[in-house]
């Protein structure tokens, strides 16, 4: 089976993954996307998830809060705000940070004044913290 | 004949001084170990980041328009020609002293950045860094207004006289009598078209007092630098980019090499030309951008100024505690020779003392013979 380099970095703890996979599955802003390898040239923008990775028949999760991903035929480079694989999760803080995402968002959606910005971040908060138990393999809601 | 009393006194205030530096080397030691780690974490990501950035530019030729970062050279003559636009930089250095000559080699390359008037023969073995600053003015020099022109000339010989006296002393805050003369040069030449972001103390002082327009200030975050002032100063610089008077932006930082190591380092942050990467190119091959090529771009450029200027941070603040190391570790191995010295000298004088009553003992004896 043909592989491809997957190289995901995240801005305060350097390189947390760097392996040869045989596919990867992404949520981009515009949508899932699937990436085998000597896959044509692309950049995109990627929302809060977590993000398959396929080696071997295996899948295993990675958890991603947020970013940017460029795709070269030969070579995915992950420029993620944050990255976590499952070993790396603690699942109690993980769920805690969900009951606050999850607060902040009903309370926003409560206030008749909105800011945008605030609304953002609270919603991306929550998708981060869905993606690591998710990642975790732990049931939420 | 020093008398002894002296010496002791000059002996302990050495001493005192001594444990005073060896203080602080140790306190700079630690938090430079805490700021390495920092920036080997960050640095991998600042150079895929770095990485994909050139290989996205060397396709961009011809897409100029889809973005407001990224233009040809000769779209910003055009700018230039439309409006008289300015440069604005960003100088990264130190909040305090004591750290050997870091603050002042900052000063010493953004100078010489800065005041660059297109007659720079050198400037082409810079090229290999991202510093386009020069490619930048030399593309829009002659499209200057006159006035600059004829100033610059008609001052050039005090001029260059001024900012010779100026420049030896540029690197410490206390230029003290220079500052007339330094100010009447920086008047006369690039003052009205240059606008500085200055993180650090140090640099605030030495580009207050030559006259430099400090549109914005940024203190104590450069030793320990987070990512939310870098995006704050992303912003600043995005909004004052956008607003069209500003030609380019450069910043000026320290790059660290080593703990021993660290030079003095510009690069060019916005617009991006695409002319200096086009050269680059071995292949032309299409990105597919998702959704689009506007919206990403306008997403990741900003984003990646912002890393980029964190990064700078990093590095810079490695380098400061690398030097502030430095160079009182080195204060504390001259104290301590000079201990040594001193010591040697109060024996020496003390020995002659007693030599002395030795020999007037001997001779009241002798005489009472």
């Amino acid at each position: 089976m043909s592989t491809i380099k997957l190289e995901i970095v995240t801005p305060d703890r350097g390189e947390i993954l760097s392996k040869d996979i045989n596919m990867l599955i992404v949520r981009s802003t515009a949508g899932e996307l699937g990436i085998l390898p000597r896959h044509a040239r692309l950049l995109t923008e990627l929302v809060p998830h977590a993000m398959r990775v396929k080696v071997d028949g295996g899948e295993s999760l990675v958890a991603i809060g947020g970013g940017f991903m460029e795709v070269t035929p030969e070579l995915i480079t992950v420029l993620a705000k944050s990255a976590e694989l499952p070993d790396d999760i603690d699942v109690d803080r993980a769920k805690a940070a969900l009951k606050r995402a999850e607060e902040r968002v009903a309370a926003y959606k409560q206030t008749t004044k909105e800011t945008l910005i605030d609304i953002a971040r609270a919603n991306s908060a929550l998708a981060r913290a869905k993606a690591r138990l998710l990642v975790k393999n732990v049931p939420f809601n | 004949m020093a008398n002894l009393q002296n010496i002791r006194r000059r002996i302990r205030s050495v001493k005192s001084i001594q444990k005073i530096t060896n203080a602080m080397d140790m306190i700079a030691r630690s938090r430079f170990n805490a700021a390495r780690d920092t920036l080997l974490m960050n640095l991998p990501y600042v150079e895929k980041t770095r990485d994909i950035i050139r290989r996205l530019m060397s396709q961009m030729k011809g897409l100029e328009d889809q973005s407001p970062y990224i233009m040809t050279r000769q779209e910003l003559k055009e700018i230039q020609e439309r409006a008289d636009g300015k440069f604005l930089f960003l100088v990264i250095a130190s909040d305090k002293g004591l750290a050997g000559a870091y603050a002042s080699n900052v000063f010493k390359e953004a100078h010489e950045t800065i005041e660059y008037d297109g007659d720079d023969e050198g400037s082409d073995t810079e090229t290999q860094e991202e510093n386009f600053h020069k490619r930048n003015f030399d593309a829009v020099k002659d499209l200057k207004k006159a006035p600059r022109q004829q100033q610059l000339k008609a001052t050039k010989g005090v001029a260059t006289a001024g900012a010779r006296r100026a420049r030896p002393s540029g690197g410490g805050s206390s230029a003290g009598g220079n500052v007339g003369v330094a100010k009447e040069y920086n008047d006369a030449g690039y003052i009205d078209d240059v606008e500085l972001i200055t993180v650090g103390r140090k640099a605030t002082t030495h580009f207050k007092q030559r006259g430099y327009n400090i549109i914005k200030q940024y203190h104590g975050i450069s030793e320990r630098p987070s990512y939310q002032y870098a995006q704050e100063i992303a912003n600043l610089i995005i909004e004052r980019f956008m607003s069209g008077e500003i030609l380019d932006v450069t910043m000026i930082y320290t790059r660290f090499n080593s703990a021993i190591s660290c030079t003095p380092d510009d690069v060019t942050l916005l617009p991006i030309i695409t002319d200096d990467y086009a050269a680059n190119t071995n292949t032309k091959e299409e990105y597919i951008y998702e959704p689009d090529i506007v919206s990403v771009l306008n997403n990741f450029l900003p984003q990646r100024l912002a890393t980029r200027i964190y990064g700078a941070m990093l590095q810079s603040a490695a380098s400061e505690l690398s030097s502030r190391m430095n160079a009182m570790s080195n204060a504390t191995d001259n104290a301590q020779e000079l201990v040594g010295k001193l010591n040697l000298y109060y024996n020496k004088v003390r020995q002659a003392g007693i030599t002395n009553e030795i020999n007037e003992i001997v001779g009241g004896a002798e005489a009472l013979k």
